[in-house]
C-alpha cells in the first residue's frame, strides 16, 4: 500500500512537472499562433486575448495571395500601407530548408568518419588537427564576418545557396566532430574489435558496427546541424542580397523592423517558419528516443 | 592497429596496410578542407588587424600600434561593466540551461505518457532563430499589450502592467528566461543521447542492490554522463558569452547598458564606432577568455576521455 | 564659420520670402542645365535602400528607366534597423554599391571614410536644388562645405497629443512649455484618463532617441549652440543649461509616474501603436507617423491626434534629412556612370518638368515630410497633408527646425554612450549634472582622439 501511494505521488509530481514545462516551452508559440489568426486592432487591446475573439484567416490569405486583410482597408485618400515584404516568407523558408538539409548531410558525411578516426585510430598529427578543428570556433562571429565576406566574394558565391551551405558547414562541423568523438569514446570497443579480427577494414567497421551503435548521437548531431543552419542569422544577412538566397531569419528580422508590417503578419511568418523543423522533428522522433540499451551487452 | 590476416597472402596485406595508414587522413580531409577555408584566412586577417590602427573614418592611416588596441579596449568605459554583466548572465544562463536540460532529458527517458507531447514540443524553441525568439519574448513581456502582463493582471497578481524591459534588473531576468527557453532544448537533446548510452543493466543492478532514485542519480547517472555534460556545458558557455542576436532584439543592450554584454561591444566597436582594430582586439580577448574557461572546465570535470 | 552662418541666414530669409509669396503653381523652372552630360553607353547600377515603400520605389525606378532607356537600376534593400551596420560591413569589405540612401547622422562618418562623394562637385543641378532646400536639411547633407545628397525625405520631430483625451481632462489648448506639459499630465493622471500620460520611444537601440531628446533641448533655448559651440566643444554640462533643464524635467515626470517607465524600452512602432490605442496623451514622434495615427479606421482615436509646436521658449525642434548619395565607385567607373548617376539624382530627388515628382509622390501618398520648401505651396500636398495635420503648424515647425548639433565623424560612437547615460539619469542612478558631465567627458575624449 505504501509503495503504491508513493508511486502515485511520484507520478503526480512528474506529470505536474511535465505540464509546467509544456506551458513554459509551448506558451509563447501558442500565443504567436493565436495572434496570427487575429486582426491588428484586436491584438492591440489591453489586455490582449489569448483566444481570438474574432478569428480570421485574412493574414494567411494575404501572405499567400496578396489580398489585403479587411482590418486594413482604408476609406479615404491614403493608400493602405502594407508592405509586400511579408509575402517573401515562403521563398525564404524554402531557402532556409534547402540550405539546412545540405548542411545536415554534409555534417553527417564529413563529421562521422572524422570522429571515428579521432576516437579510435592512432595517427600522426591527430591531437594537433583535433585541437585546430575545435579551436576554429573560438573566434566571435563579428570579428570574422568581414573576411568571410571577402572569401565568398572572391569565390563569386555572393547571394547563392552554396555560400551559406559552406559557411554553415564550417560553423557546425567542429561541434559535430567533437560531440561524436566523445560519444564514440564512450561506447565499448568489443564489437569493433571483433569485427576487425574477423577481417573488416576500418571503413566497414565504421559502417556496419559503429554507426548502428551511435544512432542517437548521430540524430542529435544532425538535428544540431540542421537547426543551427536553419536559424543562423548573422552570416545569412550579410552574405545574401536578394530573395534568391535570403533565408527565413533574414526576412523575419527585416519585417519586424518594418513599420508597414503588422504584428499579425509577423506572427504568420513566425508560425510558417516553425513548420519545416517541426516536420523534421516528427520524422526523427523515433530515432531520437530509441534506446541503445538493448544493443549493448556486457560479457 | 591490428594485424589482419587473410588467406590471400602478403600482397593483399600490403594493400590493406596502406589503406589502414591513409584511412584516418582520408576520413578527416573533407571536414578539414571546409574548416581550413574558413579559418586560416579570417584568423590571420583578424590577428593582423588587431595590431594596427584600423579606423574606418581615417582610411589613409594604418600605423602599427602593437598592443594599443588591446589596451584601449581594456581601459575603455564599457569593459569592466559589460564583463560583469556578461559574467552574471553566463553563470545564470548556463546553470539554468543545464538544470533544465537534465530535468527534461530525464523526463524524456521515462515512460510517463504525458512525455510524448513533450518530445515534440521540446524541439520548438530550437526551431526558431534567436532573433525570432527575442522578438516573441519582447512582445510577450511588452508593457502595453504583452500577454504576460495581461495574464498576470487578469489573475489579479499585479495591479498595473510591469515594464519588464525598462527596469535594469527585470530586463536581465527577462533575458535570462528567454535564453534558457531558447537553449534548454539543445541541452536536453544531447543529454538524452548521453542518457541512452547508459545500459539498463546498471540501473537494474542498482535496484537489486536497493539503491534509491537520488543515489542512483548521483553515483551512476552523473558520472557516466560526465563527458556529455562537459560538451554541453562548454557549448552553452560559449553560446552565452557570444550571445548577440537575442540581446540585440530583446533589449538592445538597455536600459542603461544593464544588458550590454561584451559581445555587443565587440560589435559596436566595429559597426558603430567604426574602429575595426579595437573591435577585433576585443573579439580576440573574448576568444581567449572562452578558451581559458574551457580549459578550466576540462580540468574540473577531469574526464579520461582524451583522444591520445 | 561666420560666413557659413551668414549664408545660411540668407538662405532662411530667402526661403521664407519664397514661401510667403507662395503661388499655387510650382516655382518657376528651367530645363536641366545644358552642361549636363549625356549617357552614351548602357549603364547598370545598383541602388541600396532601407525597406520602406519598396513597391513605390520599384515603380519609380520603372518610370525612370522608361525615360532613360540606357540606364538600368537594380534595387537592393535592407531593414532600416540593420541598414547602417550592413553598409558599414559592405564598405569595409570593399563592396561598395553605386547609389544608396544616406542619413544626416552618419554622413560625417561615411564622408570622412571616403565612401561617399560630394554631389555638387559632379552634378551641376544639385547646386540649384540646394537653394530650395530647408536649412536644417541642407545642413544635414553638407560635409566640409560640400553637398553630398539630394533629399527624398526630411522631417521634424513633432510634439503630438491626443486631443480627445486632453479635452477629457478639461484642457482646450495644447501645452506650450514643459511646465504646461507637467501640469496637464498631472491632471490627466489624477482624473484617471491615463496611467502614464507621457510616452517616449527611448529604447537603447531606437533610432530616433537622440533626435527626440535633442528636440526637447533645442526647444528650451533660443538660437543655436544648445549642445556644442562653434568649435564643437560641449556647452551643455552645467546647471541651468537647456540640457540640464530637460534632464531635471525628465527625472521629475519619471518619478511622479507621468512618464511611462516603459519608455526606456520602447521603439517607434510600439510607441505609435500605443498612442493609437489611447494609452497615452503626449509623445514626440517623427512627423511622418501622423499619417498613420490619423488614418481613418486605424484606431479609436484616429483623426484626433494633433501637432503642437515643441514645448519650450523657442519651440524649435530637430529636423533630419534622408537623401540619395553617390559613392566613390561611381566616380571610378567613369563619366558615363557619373552622368547616369546625375540623371538619377535629377529624377529621384530633383525636378522633372519643373516638378519634384518623386518627392511629391512620397508626400502625397505616404505623408512623408520633405526638404524642398516649394512643395509647401503645392495644392496636392496641402490637400494630402490636410487630411492628417494642420499645414500651417507643420510648416511653422519646419521653419523652426534645426539640424542636430555635433554631427562629426565620432557622433555615432558618442551616441551609443550618451543613450545609456541619459537612461541612467532618468532612472536616478546618477544626477542630471553627472549625466551631462559624463557625456561631455566622453565627447572630449573622442574628439581628442581624432
Amino acid at each position: 500500500m505504501r509503495i503504491k501511494s508513493r508511486a502515485l505521488i511520484k507520478s503526480i509530481f512528474l506529470n505536474l512537472l511535465v505540464a509546467i514545462l509544456i506551458v513554459y516551452i509551448a506558451g509563447p508559440f501558442i500565443w504567436v499562433i493565436s495572434a496570427s489568426f487575429q486582426g491588428e486592432n484586436e491584438l492591440l487591446k489591453k489586455p490582449p486575448s489569448f483566444i481570438p475573439k474574432s478569428p480570421t484567416t485574412d493574414n494567411y490569405r494575404y501572405v499567400f495571395t496578396g489580398q489585403v486583410p479587411t482590418s486594413y482597408e482604408v476609406k479615404g485618400q491614403l493608400r493602405s500601407r502594407i508592405s509586400q515584404e511579408a509575402r517573401l516568407i515562403a521563398p525564404a523558408l524554402k531557402n532556409s530548408f534547402i540550405i539546412a538539409i545540405f548542411v545536415l548531410l554534409i555534417n553527417l558525411l564529413f563529421a562521422t568518419p572524422a570522429a571515428y578516426a579521432f576516437a579510435r585510430l592512432r595517427w600522426k598529427f591527430k591531437v594537433g588537427i583535433y585541437n585546430f578543428i575545435l579551436g576554429s570556433r573560438l573566434m566571435p562571429a563579428m570579428a570574422i564576418a568581414i573576411p568571410y565576406y571577402v572569401i565568398i566574394q572572391s569565390l563569386k558565391l555572393m547571394n547563392t545557396h552554396l555560400s551559406l551551405i559552406l559557411v554553415h558547414s564550417a560553423l557546425t562541423i567542429p561541434f559535430s566532430i567533437w560531440f561524436l568523438t566523445l560519444y564514440i569514446l564512450n561506447i565499448p570497443r568489443d564489437m569493433e574489435e571483433a569485427g576487425l579480427v574477423d577481417g573488416c577494414n576500418y571503413f566497414q567497421v565504421l559502417q556496419q558496427i559503429v554507426i548502428p551503435m551511435i544512432l542517437p548521437g548521430l540524430v542529435a548531431a544532425s538535428a544540431f546541424a540542421f537547426m543551427t543552419s536553419y536559424n543562423e542569422f548573422l552570416f545569412a544577412r550579410f552574405l545574401t542580397t536578394s530573395i534568391t538566397s535570403q533565408t527565413g531569419p533574414v526576412i523575419i528580422s527585416s519585417i519586424s523592423g518594418n513599420p508597414d508590417v503588422s504584428y499579425s503578419l509577423i506572427s504568420v511568418c513566425i508560425t510558417l517558419g516553425m513548420i519545416p523543423p517541426v516536420i523534421l522533428a516528427i520524422t526523427m522522433r523515433k530515432w531520437l528516443t530509441e534506446g541503445l540499451s538493448s544493443t549493448i551487452t556486457f560479457r | 592497429m591490428s594485424i589482419i590476416r587473410t588467406a590471400n597472402g602478403s600482397l593483399h596485406r600490403n594493400v590493406s596496410r596502406v589503406f589502414e595508414r591513409f584511412y584516418p587522413y582520408a576520413s578527416v580531409l573533407p571536414a578539414l578542407l571546409v574548416i581550413v577555408l574558413f579559418t586560416i584566412y579570417p584568423v590571420v586577417y583578424a590577428v593582423r588587424i588587431s595590431f594596427y590602427q584600423y579606423i574606418l573614418t581615417k582610411p589613409n592611416s594604418h600605423p602599427f600600434v602593437g598592443l594599443n588596441n588591446f589596451q584601449d579596449v581594456i581601459t575603455s568605459y564599457y569593459f569592466k561593466n559589460s564583463l560583469i554583466n556578461t559574467g552574471i548572465y553566463t553563470i545564470a544562463s548556463v546553470t539554468g540551461v543545464m538544470i533544465f536540460g537534465l530535468i527534461v532529458a530525464m523526463l524524456l527517458n521515462t515512460k510517463i505518457r504525458s512525455v510524448n507531447a513533450l518530445k515534440i514540443i521540446i524541439l520548438l524553441p530550437w526551431a526558431i532563430p534567436a532573433v525570432v525568439a527575442g522578438l516573441m519574448w519582447k512582445w510577450i513581456v511588452n508593457s502595453d499589450f504583452g500577454i504576460l502582463n495581461g495574464i498576470l493582471y487578469s489573475l489579479g497578481a499585479i495591479e498595473s502592467y510591469i515594464p519588464f524591459l525598462a527596469d535594469p534588473v527585470l530586463a536581465k531576468v527577462s533575458l535570462i528566461m528567454a535564453h534558457i527557453w531558447k537553449e534548454g532544448p539543445l541541452a536536453a537533446i544531447f543529454i538524452l543521447a548521453g542518457l541512452q548510452l547508459i545500459p539498463n543493466e546498471f540501473y537494474e543492478a542498482a535496484k537489486i542492490d536497493g539503491g534509491s532514485g537520488l543515489l542512483v542519480f548521483r553515483y551512476i547517472t552523473l558520472p557516466l554522463l560526465r563527458p556529455i555534460l562537459l560538451v554541453v556545458v562548454v557549448y552553452e558557455t560559449m553560446t552565452a558569452i557570444l550571445t548577440f542576436d537575442l540581446v540585440y532584439v530583446l533589449t538592445g543592450g538597455g536600459p542603461a547598458d544593464s544588458t550590454s554584454l561584451i559581445s555587443w561591444f565587440a560589435y559596436a566597436e566595429i559597426y558603430k564606432f567604426l574602429n575595426l582594430g579595437a573591435g577585433i582586439a576585443l573579439s580576440i580577448i573574448i576568444a581567449l577568455i572562452t578558451l581559458i574557461l574551457i580549459i578550466l572546465y576540462m580540468r574540473a570535470l577531469k574526464t579520461e576521455d582524451t583522444i591520445s | 564659420m561666420k560666413k557659413l552662418f551668414a549664408l545660411l541666414s540668407l538662405l532662411v530669409l530667402a526661403s521664407m520670402l519664397l514661401a510667403a509669396c507662395g503661388s499655387p503653381a510650382p516655382v518657376a523652372t528651367e530645363a536641366p542645365a545644358a552642361t549636363e552630360a549625356a549617357v552614351t553607353e548602357p549603364v547598370t547600377m545598383d541602388f541600396v535602400v532601407w525597406s520602406y515603400g519598396i513597391e513605390t520605389i520599384t515603380d519609380n525606378i520603372k518610370n525612370f528607366q522608361e525615360l532613360n532607356p540606357n540606364i538600368t537600376i537594380n534595387l537592393k534593400d535592407y531593414s532600416w534597423l540593420d541598414y547602417h551596420d550592413t553598409m558599414v560591413g559592405a564598405f569595409a569589405a570593399n563592396n561598395s554599391p553605386y547609389l544608396l540612401y544616406g542619413s544626416d547622422h552618419w554622413l560625417n562618418e561615411w564622408a570622412a571614410a571616403g565612401w561617399l562623394v560630394p554631389l555638387d562637385k559632379y552634378c551641376p543641378n544639385v547646386k540649384e536644388y540646394s537653394k530650395e532646400v530647408a536649412p536644417y536639411a541642407l545642413q544635414g547633407m553638407t560635409y566640409n562645405g560640400e553637398v553630398y545628397g539630394v533629399s527624398y525625405y526630411a522631417d521634424t520631430m513633432d510634439f503630438v497629443y491626443n486631443d480627445t483625451l486632453l479635452q477629457k481632462a478639461g484642457f482646450t489648448t495644447a501645452p506650450a512649455t514643459l511646465d504646461d506639459v507637467y501640469t496637464q499630465a498631472k491632471e490627466l493622471k489624477a482624473k484617471g484618463v491615463n496611467e502614464y500620460p507621457i510616452i517616449m520611444a527611448w529604447s537603447q537601440k531606437e533610432g530616433a532617441f537622440p533626435e527626440a531628446w535633442t528636440s526637447l533641448v533645442f526647444a528650451q533655448q533660443e538660437g543655436g549652440n544648445a549642445l556644442f559651440d562653434a568649435e564643437l566643444n560641449p556647452v551643455f554640462n552645467k546647471e541651468g543649461s537647456a540640457a540640464f533643464d530637460v534632464m531635471e524635467w525628465l527625472r521629475k515626470v519619471y518619478t511622479e509616474g507621468l512618464l511611462d517607465p516603459a519608455s526606456l524600452s520602447m521603439a517607434e512602432i510600439d510607441q505609435v501603436k500605443s498612442m493609437q490605442a489611447g494609452a497615452h496623451t503626449f509623445t514626440i514622434v517623427p512627423q511622418y507617423n501622423m499619417a498613420e495615427l490619423n488614418k481613418p479606421g486605424s484606431g479609436d482615436f484616429a483623426g484626433n491626434f494633433k501637432i503642437a509646436l515643441m514645448p519650450g521658449s523657442s519651440q524649435s525642434t530637430v529636423g533630419y534629412v534622408r537623401f540619395y548619395a553617390m559613392t566613390q565607385k561611381v566616380v571610378d567607373a567613369g563619366p558615363d556612370y557619373i552622368a547616369a548617376a546625375c540623371k538619377f539624382m535629377d529624377y529621384f530627388g530633383g525636378k522633372t518638368n519643373g516638378d519634384y515628382t518623386v518627392v511629391k509622390r512620397w508626400a502625397v501618398e505616404n505623408g512623408l515630410g520633405f526638404a524642398q520648401l516649394p512643395l509647401f505651396d503645392d495644392a496636392g500636398v496641402i490637400e494630402a497633408f490636410g487630411k492628417w495635420g494642420d499645414v500651417p503648424t507643420i510648416k511653422q515647425q519646419a521653419t523652426l527646425a534645426r539640424a542636430k548639433e555635433g554631427l562629426a565623424p565620432w557622433y555615432g560612437s558618442w551616441d551609443v554612450f550618451a543613450r545609456s547615460e541619459i537612461h541612467k539619469g532618468i532612472l536616478g542612478e546618477q544626477s542630471s549634472l553627472d549625466t551631462l558631465n559624463n557625456m561631455a567627458d566622453q565627447w572630449n575624449e573622442l574628439k581628442a582622439a581624432q
